[in-house]
């Protein structure tokens, strides 16, 4: 699908994110596969999440930024673990989020194979990403920093003040 | 006035790809061995915000032989010890396995080894027993620190009151400057109001009474709020101690180093200078260790992770054909049920190009549980038709119904195939007294698939080995897919199922321009031919007895066999659901009606396709009350007389038209000009 976002775009545009995020020791860095000249940008977060029973759950979420070939738009992949490594479904992710009970699951996550590693992960749709990245293509001069902050709230992550500057 | 320390201990959190990682190394290199292997943990030299806890991590990397903490992480170094057995694992004396570790460390800090490298007062173990056939994994961590050495505190103030913000962004950059292993354990020097940061193996050696008073013995603090102190300062008090003897029972500086953000800087505002009191005591007293983690019930013991979802390829294939089907349902089809499609059992008879296509449909489906019934085995001109098989397959000559459900749980294992070799006995194939223990038994084994499945598949290549199954499924109400193939054409067809109740055959309703007919009077295979189905093999050459078509014609007719099948299985009559057919060519567009007459779509009882003018047909017939097969005559014969019955078919099909009273019928017909069902006369 031609976005008019390239590859090298993307690139540069998570260069400079992970430069700024150094600085800042927020945890961002570049990945690579073996035999792969894609890169991707990853970060771990660890929080807790509330039950509908009022119990909190420790997990740790690990996004992965990757460039999706076929959609032409960055894709946001996350995998959710409990503390002991056990991987939360999509369900149960779902259900550990009250703040986002008045979305559709389905229209907002999906499951995905991640476009460098071929591995499923949980995804934001790409449907939505090519929807909310349009705009950005115009007016940010880093789209993946825009595209971010405004969708990173469905899967907790927040984007520090410092990256807006970049855009 | 002195006051008690508090202390946290470090809170493991592993990453899924620690187990990964495990798991190989067990099978590919360590197999039997149970030797201490190495491993790093890590904290995020950022103090963490979200959670209170300090968490120390362990994923893949934790087994490389380098610590790369990109400047990012403080490295913890540790042992996972991985026993073979679940009893090794619960019976090893707990307190033996933390003294061992801890005299190993206490080695290290009288050898001067934990100077030139800090972090191995950083000491963690991890006990393990992996349970590599369910993905479970038994894990306790243990953090080692010498019960006897007590600290006291007598002050505690943050650093920004005493160092101004000049100082400590100097004393922030100096930190970074640290590689990551000196990061766990450092000194820094008051000089003239200039702060040095030095390595313990640089400084530690030149330190005197004297000079300690400008010194303060700095740590990465661990835990995330600025009131306790990561457990490990005991091993760093003890290595103190030990190298700096005139330190026993003096107060000394420390430095509990947290790294925070406030906006856009990143520094060590937060960090915080304790005064404390060193005990007098030698490390050779250090012979009890304490430090095992607690599990999540907060007791005393082991955790268990059951990765089984996560790591086995079983079950992530397994999760992934169903997530495939679960799109269907979230995005296009929201009522559909797949649960149903899931849990029918499918028979299916004939192992050939149509039950190869229709199993492999079937998997697409997600359904479980596919029996093959078959007679043949596997020829080399098979595999490129029948896409179950291969040429080694061929070689050996092996039989279809032992290779077809093998090969389909190759494609996928989640499926519950199996294969049952049988010759089915047909009408006009008459049955010797050889022979006639051997056909009583397959009637038998027949009934039972039968009985034991939900949806009966037709996919043998003759007419007549069609006839006994088709009774079968009738009286015993099941849902039968019949697909037969002509050179370039197809039929496939649901038949319809014998009723409780003997009504009359009639119309239900009708829809303008169209009739429906109810799933009880829908005829069967049978049902147009005037003929009972008589040896089709005699007298005929090889082109006519094999199924000559084109290659294409098998994967179309056994994709819309499944198609149907499933199509039934969302219709709530299930097989009793009417069908409709055109009967005024006004009727251009479908009624709505009968479009929507399942959440798929309309289901029709018979589609019939012509590959030579690419067109496709949708007929649908009555219930013939003189059928072969299907009409009551028949299934109250079979039901009063049951295998007698069937003994006299086998010996003469004629026997069937006599039972239908198609003989007399038939009497008056010139029998020259019945053919058998032939495509082309459809229209």
């Amino acid at each position: 699908m031609d976005t008019g976002f390239s590859y090298d775009n993307f690139e540069k545009c998570i260069t400079e994110i992970v430069n700024v995020s150094n600085k800042l020791l927020d945890g961002w860095k570049i990945e690579s596969k073996q035999d792969c000249d894609a890169k991707f940008m990853t970060k771990k977060h660890s929080t807790y999440l509330d039950g509908l029973d009022g119990s909190k759950t420790l997990v740790t979420f690990e996004y992965h930024v990757a460039y999706s070939l076929s959609y032409g738009v960055p894709v946001l992949c996350f995998n959710i673990w409990r503390q002991d490594g056990t991987m939360l479904t999509i369900e149960e992710y779902w259900s550990l989020n009250q703040s986002l009970k008045d979305s559709n699951m389905h229209d907002t996550l999906t499951q995905m194979d991640h476009p460098v590693l071929c591995r499923p992960f949980l995804t934001l749709h790409p449907c939505k990403t090519s929807e909310f990245f349009q705009p950005f293509l115009e007016n940010s001069k880093n789209p993946v920093v825009s595209w971010l902050s405004v969708v990173g709230s469905f899967v907790h992550l927040q984007l520090l003040e410092d990256y807006i500057k970049c855009c | 006035m002195a006051s008690k320390l508090s202390y946290v201990q470090a809170v493991s959190s592993v990453n899924p790809s620690f187990w990964n990682k495990l798991t190989e190394i067990k099978l590919n290199v360590d197999k039997l061995s149970e030797s201490p292997r190495p491993v790093w943990g890590y904290f995020t030299l950022l103090s963490k915000t979200t959670v209170n806890q300090p968490l120390i991590e362990l994923d893949s990397t934790s087994f490389n032989s380098d610590f790369n903490g990109q400047n990012m992480y403080v490295p913890f170094k540790g042992k996972v010890i991985n026993k073979n057995t679940v009893e090794d694992f619960k019976e090893c004396n707990k307190q033996d396995v933390i003294n061992t570790e801890g005299k190993c460390l206490c080695e290290n800090i009288v050898s001067g080894e934990a100077i030139k490298n800090p972090v191995l007062l950083n000491s963690f173990l991890l006990l393990t027993f992996a349970d590599l056939k369910k993905y479970h994994y038994y894990y306790w961590f243990s953090f080692p620190v010498p019960s006897g050495l007590v600290l006291e505190k007598f002050s505690a103030k943050i650093i920004s009151e005493e160092f101004n913000s000049d100082r400590l962004k100097q004393l922030y950059v100096a930190f970074q400057a640290l590689d990551a292993m000196n990061k766990t354990y450092f000194i820094i020097e008051n000089q003239n109001d200039k702060l040095l940061v030095h390595s313990l193996s640089s400084k530690l050696s030149e330190l005197t009474a004297e000079s300690t008073t400008d010194i303060y013995f700095a740590f990465f603090n661990i835990s995330m709020d600025n009131k306790s102190i990561g457990s490990q300062l005991r091993n760093y008090a003890a290595l103190i101690l030990h190298h700096c003897p005139f330190l026993k029972g003096k107060t000394q500086k420390f430095v509990a180093v947290s790294v925070t953000r406030h906006g856009s800087e990143v520094g060590l505002d937060t960090s915080v200078i304790y005064n404390l009191l060193l005990p007098d005591v030698s490390t050779d007293k250090f012979d009890s260790w304490v430090g095992w983690e607690k599990n999540e019930r907060d007791k005393m013991g082991p955790r268990v992770a059951n990765m089984k979802n996560t790591l086995d390829p079983k079950i992530i294939a397994e999760n992934s054909v169903y997530l495939n089907l679960k799109l269907m349902k979230w995005r296009i089809v929201p009522d559909i049920n797949l649960e149903v499609t899931e849990n029918a059992k499918c028979l299916l008879i004939g192992a050939g190009t149509l039950g190869c296509a229709v199993a492999r449909c079937l998997l697409g489906w997600g359904v479980r549980n596919i029996t093959f019934a078959d007679n043949g085995y596997v020829s080399h001109s098979n595999p490129v038709r029948q896409s179950l098989y291969t040429y080694e397959d061929a070689l050996s000559m092996k039989a279809k119904s032992e290779v077809a459900p093998k090969n389909l749980e190759k494609i996928f294992p989640g499926v519950n195939a199996k294969g049952v070799h049988i010759c089915i006995p047909m009408p006009g194939h008459s049955v010797g007294e050889s022979m006639l223990k051997q056909t009583v038994e397959a009637v038998q084994v027949l009934t039972d698939l039968i009985k034991d499945h939900d949806i009966i598949f037709l996919l043998t290549d003759s007419r007549e080995s069609r006839w006994l199954p088709t009774l079968l499924g009738c009286y015993h109400k099941k849902i039968v897919i019949n697909s037969a193939l002509g050179f370039d054409s197809y039929l496939v067809m649901r038949h319809g199922c014998s009723s409780d109740t003997s009504n009359n055959p009639e119309l239900v309703q009708d829809i303008e321009g169209y009739k429906i007919i109810d799933g009880d009077n829908l005829g069967c295979y049978f049902c147009n031919d005037v003929t009972a189905p008589g040896d089709s093999m005699k007298n005929r050459t090889l082109d006519q007895q094999c199924t000559v078509t084109r290659p294409g014609v098998a994967q179309i007719a056994g994709a819309l066999a499944v198609e149907l099948a499933v199509s039934i299985l969302q219709h709530e009559k299930r097989i009793k659901a009417p069908a409709f057919y055109k009967i005024s060519s006004k009727a251009e567009d479908l009624d709505p009606e009968i479009e929507n007459q399942c959440i798929l779509g309309l289901i029709p009882h018979s589609i019939r396709g012509f590959l030579s003018s690419f067109n496709q047909m949708l007929p649908a017939t009555m219930k013939y009350d003189k059928c072969v097969a299907c009409s009551d005559v028949i299934l109250n014969e079979y039901k009063e007389k049951g295998i007698d019955f069937l003994l006299k078919v086998f010996d003469s099909s004629k026997h069937l038209e006599d039972v239908t009273k198609l003989t007399e019928m038939l009497a008056d017909f010139d029998m020259d000009e019945i053919l058998e069902f032939s495509d082309e006369e459809i229209e």
